[in-house]
């Protein structure tokens, strides 16, 4: 069939959305919906919540901490939805490199949904670029950020790095999280600096909380009922609620869904319509690419769409959910993609030494040397890749140990 | 065989002492690190029908490949029966499939309430530290949960400054019912030096159970800022053998991430 004779007969370009231009631009401070529960008076701290549902934590530990007013930091549930139902739903071809998909998408107040997990599967190369584009080549501003993930590591960390660099051209306001660190490794040295230091507003999940935010998202329901964090801390100081169960008469907290405006993956395949296959763990990348407004998504491999209808079980993510597709291998680098690569725990030691001089000595230089290596000097991520050299890519590639992955 | 010998440093204890407070032909949901080391432990040894959920979303791994460094490392979901996304490993908790919930933490309270957030301030923090992760899902969530830290005075407190990861709250019996989560809570905290559990539904505080031979319970104590119950049956605790060892160095850490280290 002639797909492009037929989107030429529709009337609309290939790889634009209809209706783009128009599409309502959702900001943090706009996105403010009034709450009226007792214990979220803003700016006090409550050590009595009143007769709110709660599970009796007040004055079991020491924690200290303001109410904050509740804000959807990103669209509400039904603006999401209302963004979704604009878009075109056809096969079109979703095709972009990581530099137009970023001038495309990144601007200033969004939430940027992080898909990966720690250091597997993570959307490094995007991350890459977002920090080249903003930061070196000033063509967009990634200013009064939103992130939003479960568990990052070093990708966040790039734009965190990027912000102690200029902190106008790249600035990461808030985050909403469950872990920031890299494993055994030790702590994320940025993030933690940033965090102490009172730069930057978190809000605490686990890492279950934090998916189930974006399943409810990508489900297209406001909230979602989870068996945890009630009875912790996190019940205090993050969004969720308690309520009580209108069919068990038990109490059961809630998370409000979490809609990133654009959310950046990196999966093992994908055809030109996104179209996603992911192997080894899935992580949370479906639901935080199916909870957002518009998603940008590389792929280890560009596969056909008649492979993708072949199996099509195999499908994680589905086309309607994607809006850019960027074919770039090692686009997880230095993390770890299952049948490809295992992740560089050098190059995160590097990073990591680099980091810590800073919040440790308040040393910069190390930092910057990092961003001059590693991103003014390199014009694209595969110059990025070069500058790794091969047998140290290769030497990742043979510590994956051949994962199977049908592609 | 290797001739390399390890010495019994805490982290041997505490990999053999986490190792046998596991269970065969049960499912561990275990978090990064310490937790892996004793699962792979027991896996080479008396429980190698103790199957693993690792939170990425891998359920029954083989981990031929090493230790993972991370739960969602390619080592922590090779060779398993099912490999999905988080919300398939914490739903399945969620619904009962783990028995035992493995974590560790920076701070832990007299009802085994962990802090893995922060030091002061939530907004301000004195010291932050990475975050809940899975941990405050499996302590609400595991049917048990075996905590694994080392035993230092500054992280045994009587109150916490923040609770990442729910223990028995203040203390009281329907406390955990009320917060709307599933485990029966608190079973065994691990250290280098001493094996912990609880006088559950009395007091539901924590309980020495095993100290460390080169040690006694009053040095335990004196080790911790908590005030500690003693079990009618505290005694010391055994430690690895020289077999247990060469297993260790072999076949669960080679790498040496843990193994041969001391505590900081």
């Amino acid at each position: 069939m002639d797909l492009e004779k037929r989107y030429a007969e529709v009337g609309v370009p290939l790889g634009k959305k209809a209706d783009e231009d128009k599409l309502p631009y959702v900001h943090v401070v706009e996105g403010q919906v009034p709450y009226t529960s007792k214990h979220r008076a803003p700016g006090v701290e409550v050590t009595d919540p009143g007769d709110a549902i709660h599970s009796g934590i007040y004055g079991i530990s020491e924690v200290v901490h303001k109410e904050r007013p509740y804000t959807w930091w990103g669209p509400n549930p039904d603006e999401a939805r209302a963004l979704k139902v604009k878009e075109n739903k056809f096969l079109y071809d979703k095709r972009t490199t990581l530099s137009d998909a970023v001038k495309k998408f990144i601007r200033p107040g969004i939430n940027i949904g992080v898909a990966g997990f720690v250091n597997t599967r993570n959307p490094f190369a995007i991350c890459w670029q977002i920090v080249k584009e903003a930061l070196c080549n000033k063509t967009v501003q990634a200013t009064n950020l939103t992130l939003s993930y479960q568990s990052q590591s070093l990708d966040v960390e790039w734009l965190l790095g990027a912000q102690m660099l200029d902190s106008s051209r790249v600035e990461v306001k808030r985050v909403e999280l469950s872990w920031q660190a890299f494993e055994v490794i030790g702590s994320g040295p940025i993030w933690t600096h940033m965090v102490q230091a009172g730069l930057i507003e978190v809000d605490d999940y686990t890492n279950y909380g934090a998916s189930a935010r974006f399943k409810a998202g990508a489900m297209g329901i406001p909230f979602m009922p989870v068996r945890d964090h009630g009875g912790s801390d996190m019940e205090r100081v993050n969004r969720g609620v308690m309520l009580k169960c209108p069919f068990t008469g038990r109490n059961i907290y809630v998370l409000p869904a979490c809609h990133p405006d654009v959310a950046i993956a990196h999966v093992t395949a994908a055809d030109m319509y996104g179209n996603c296959r992911i192997f080894g763990f899935l992580n949370t990348c479906p639901e935080i690419v199916g909870a957002s407004t518009a998603s940008i998504v590389t792929c280890e491999d560009l596969i056909s769409t008649d492979e993708i209808r072949r199996y099509p079980n195999l499908t994680e993510i589905p086309f309607p959910a994607v809006s850019a597709v960027v074919p770039q291998k090692f686009g997880g680098y230095p993390g770890a993609v299952w049948g490809n690569y295992w992740f560089d725990m050098d190059h995160f030691r590097e990073w990591r030494a680099a980091g810590l001089e800073l919040r440790l000595k308040g040393n910069i230089d190390p930092l910057k040397k990092y961003y001059d290596d590693n991103f003014y000097s390199c014009d694209t991520f595969d110059d990025f890749l070069a500058k790794r050299g091969y047998k140290k890519l290769a030497e990742l590639k043979r510590l994956d140990m051949g994962q199977a992955v049908i592609i | 065989m290797t001739d390399k010998k390890v010495k019994i440093g805490p982290f041997e204890t505490i990999c053999y002492t986490g190792a046998r407070a596991l269970e065969d032909k049960t499912i561990v949901f275990a978090g990064t690190g310490l937790p892996m080391l004793a699962c792979l432990f027991a896996q080479r040894t008396w429980a190698p029908d103790m199957n693993i959920i690792f939170e990425a979303g891998s359920l029954g791994v083989q981990m031929w490949m090493g230790l993972p460094l991370s739960v969602g490392d390619t080592r922590a979901s090779t060779r398993a029966c099912i490999i999905k996304g988080l919300c398939f490993a914490f739903e399945s908790q969620q619904r009962g499939y783990s028995d035992f919930g493995f974590i560790g933490g920076a701070e832990i309270d007299k009802y085994g309430n962990i802090n893995s957030t922060c030091f002061g301030e939530y907004e301000k923090p004195k010291v932050r530290f990475p975050g809940s992760g899975g941990a405050g899902a499996m302590a609400a969530n595991s049917d048990r949960i075996i905590a694994i830290m080392a035993l230092e005075k500054r992280r045994f407190r009587d109150k916490v400054y923040f609770i990442t990861s729910l223990g028995f709250g203040d203390g009281s019996p329907d406390y955990r019912w009320t917060a709307g989560v599933h485990g029966r809570g608190p079973y065994r905290v691990v250290t280098d030096v001493a094996l912990f559990g609880y006088d559950v539904g009395n007091t539901n505080r924590m309980m020495l159970l095993e100290y460390h031979p080169d040690l006694s319970v009053e040095a335990i104590q004196e080790r911790c800022e908590l005030e500690l119950l003693i079990s009618p049956d505290v005694k010391p605790m055994p430690l690895p053998s020289e077999e247990d060892l060469n297993l260790m160095i072999t076949q669960v850490d080679p790498e040496a991430y843990f193994l041969g280290k001391t505590v900081a």
